[in-house]
């Protein structure tokens, strides 16, 4: 196993990763995520060292549908965000709270995911991503690991493909992208069969950068 | 490599053991054996109940057979076939067929009867294709086993794909529907249950067999899925691989709690793998069929613009429909012809003749216009691919337009690819114009799809060439 993902599970010892685990993980394969803090409950929060907008997040690997659950809070200014976290923290007392820079992007939302074939062994997919991605289905798979050339050919089968040539003016950088496609399938293989699901949804583009908004992280329970 | 040295004797072996020979036509050994009394091979026949078949003394035991034969074929039903290939192993015979069902596929007693030839095949180095396996067929070299009545006689001499197939009646549906349109086939392999001879196997070999130039897959599982994959994609590289999957069993992790892991459902894993490594999907024995049909005949497309001739204006406008059906697959456009192809094509035909494609040179035509216009269609440097709606009910058109086609077809780097059809008489007249060398199917859908295996093809080779 690579040694960078020998540390990231040192430092998770027996626990679940949760969003903020998971968001470390992939920025060891140089996919970035919004500049955030895990705040454990009671911890203050200090708005210095983050940019607002500020989104504030619940934080837990309990907890799968954060929206539902009333678990995000977006849109918050310097002055709104303590009286927010109070509010995060009436919801979830026991929690951490997640809190981020809010990215600014234009263009659709991607996914990003892994899957555990039984007899294939890792697979990446690729699709139209946020919360109506069950709807779309406009998915493509290859094996993990998948080549930046592979990565590519799935983003052209995609319906969406178009938003990369160009479609009213969208300037999204298919390399980047693809790129990064490759680096998760990369992740998948280095973790190895341990890894059962990996979700990144939504992946934005923001700053001529891909910017990974939420990540969740599954082992297998055996 | 020696089991490719050997799976040589296997498929064309000069002394062939019957096991279970039979003089009865109704028994599975009476079929097999004679079957291979025109395989023109030594045959000795083994029965304790029979003396004589066929002219052929009848060996009472294997123990009483020569020293040096190459395959046994075990008709025999399944405890009796394993205790049979265990004695023939001490006669020293190197390849075998085992043709009855009743092991792993039924219950514990025949899977233990299945890991006991595993074990003798892995033990004592020799080939078993089986059990369970429908068995073995290439027409040139005059080796037919298969037990079941099948079409063969239509199967062209010289044929150049591969077929290797894991169930039975879908393999011999597939070789009857495609002998009955003309089909090139090099061999027919029937994996069954695979106790040793698997997929892999035969991959290698007719990888590197000189008569073969398209490899055709029916898969149920793939046990050892990235090892085939792997391979597969090496012989892409030369020669295309066609899968049918069946039976989308790959279900995806037990408790799916991701967006990955439902938008997984059960077959885009495998869909997306096969892609990945350059092998070419189908999803019925028909479609199995006129992909290797026209992947086997036709070496790609240089492009994907498409010139559509018929004499048929109805047909021209279906024809076109189809072709700018947006099919991920390969994508296909109407070519755009030229003014000197239209001026050509004018001039051998009628003033009145609609140029833009599709082509229509109408009813009104002759066999000599069709061809001229074809001519002028394949010089055109915008057009990749030519369908030719060819009628033969037009009085002006005769079966010469056949051998016409064919000419140009020879002669032509662009690939033609035939949609005709006559009524009852549409299956001889694809035959026809198969043995002439020519691809043609009976419905427009079908033709545009050929095309777009053609284009598929070329995209994968292009991209694997690219890879260092």
């Amino acid at each position: 196993m690579e040694k960078k993902i020998k540390f990231w599970l040192e430092g998770l010892g027996n626990k679940n990763p949760d969003e903020y685990d998971a968001k470390q993980l992939v920025t060891l394969y140089s996919i970035k995520v919004p500049k955030g803090k895990r705040l454990k409950p009671k911890e203050e929060f200090n708005a210095d060292d983050i940019n607002p907008p500020f989104v504030l997040k619940v934080c837990s690997s309990n907890i799968l549908h954060k929206t539902e659950l009333q678990g995000v809070i977006l849109n918050n200014d310097k002055e709104c965000v303590q009286d927010n976290l109070k509010l995060m923290r009436q919801r979830f007392p026991n929690e951490n709270i997640l809190v981020e820079n809010q990215t600014n992007f234009f263009g659709p939302e991607f996914i990003i995911g892994i899957i555990k074939d039984p007899a294939l062994g890792h697979a990446v997919m690729v699709g139209a991503g946020g919360v109506l991605t069950e709807i779309y289905k406009d998915t493509a798979f290859r094996l993990a690991p998948c080549s930046v050339n592979e990565a590519k050919d799935m983003i052209d089968e995609l319906i969406l493909s178009p938003v990369f040539e160009n479609y009213r003016g969208m300037t999204l950088d298919k390399e980047k992208f693809a790129i990064t496609i490759s680096q998760v399938s990369k992740l998948a293989d280095d973790m190895g069969p341990e890894l059962s699901q990996l979700d990144i949804n939504p992946i934005v583009f923001s700053e001529g950068e891909w910017i990974a908004l939420d990540v969740k992280v599954m082992f297998d329970e055996e | 490599m020696k089991k490719t040295a050997s799976l040589k004797t296997l498929l064309n072996p000069d002394k062939i053991a019957v096991i279970g020979a039979s003089k009865s036509k109704d028994k599975v050994g009476g079929i097999i054996f004679k079957r291979l009394l025109d395989s023109r091979r030594r045959l000795f026949p083994v029965n304790p109940k029979e003396t004589a078949i066929e002219g052929h003394k009848v060996s009472p035991n294997i123990q009483s057979l020569p020293d040096d034969i190459d395959l046994a074929v075990i008709t025999i039903s399944a405890a009796a076939a394993v205790k049979s290939v265990e004695s023939c192993i001490k006669k020293g015979i190197p390849n075998y067929i085992i043709v009855a069902g009743g092991f792993g596929e039924v219950g514990e007693e025949g899977k233990e009867l299945e890991e006991r030839l595993r074990k003798l095949a892995k033990d004592n180095n020799v080939n078993i294709l089986g059990p369970n396996s429908l068995g073995i067929f290439l027409p040139d070299e005059n080796i037919d086993t298969i037990f079941v009545e099948h079409a063969d006689k239509a199967l062209d001499r010289k044929g150049k794909v591969a077929v290797i197939v894991q169930s039975g009646s879908v393999g011999v549906e597939a070789l009857g529907y495609a002998s009955n349109t003309g089909y090139g086939m090099r061999a027919f392999i029937g994996l069954g249950n695979k106790c040793d001879l698997d997929e892999i196997d035969f991959l290698d070999f007719f990888a590197k067999d000189v008569n073969t130039n398209c490899l055709g897959f029916y898969l149920e599982n793939i046990e050892k899925g990235r090892q085939f994959l792997a391979a597969a994609k090496e012989v892409t590289k030369e020669k295309p691989v066609v899968i049918l999957k069946a039976g989308r069993t790959h279900t995806a992790v037990s408790a799916v709690s991701s967006h990955t892991g439902k938008l997984a459902g059960s077959d885009n894993v495998i869909s997306g793998a096969l892609k990945q490594f350059g092998i070419q999907r189908v999803y019925d024995d028909e479609e199995f069929c006129d992909a290797t049909k026209v992947l086997s005949m036709l070496s790609g497309a240089p492009g994907n613009r498409v010139a559509v001739l018929t004499a048929a204006g109805g047909y021209g406008v279906m024809c076109t429909d189809y072709i700018e059906k947006k099919e991920m697959r390969a994508l296909l456009t109407m070519a755009k012809l030229s003014e000197n192809t239209k001026k050509k094509i004018k001039d051998a035909t009628f003033p009145f003749t609609a140029c833009e494609n599709p082509v229509d040179i109408t009813a009104s035509a002759d066999d000599r216009m069709f061809s001229e216009s074809l001519d002028a269609l394949i010089e055109d440097k915008g057009v990749d691919v030519i369908i030719c709606i060819a009628f033969f009910a037009p009085p002006g058109i005769t079966e010469n337009l056949i051998d016409i086609i064919a000419e140009k077809t020879k002669k032509s780097e662009k690939p033609v690819i035939v949609f005709t059809k006559y009524g009852p008489f549409t299956d001889n007249s694809i035959k026809n114009l198969f043995y002439a060398g020519v691809v043609a199917y009976p419905s427009i859908g079908r033709a545009v799809r050929a095309a777009r295996f053609l284009v598929e093809r070329t995209k994968i080779k292009q991209r694997l060439d690219q890879e260092v």
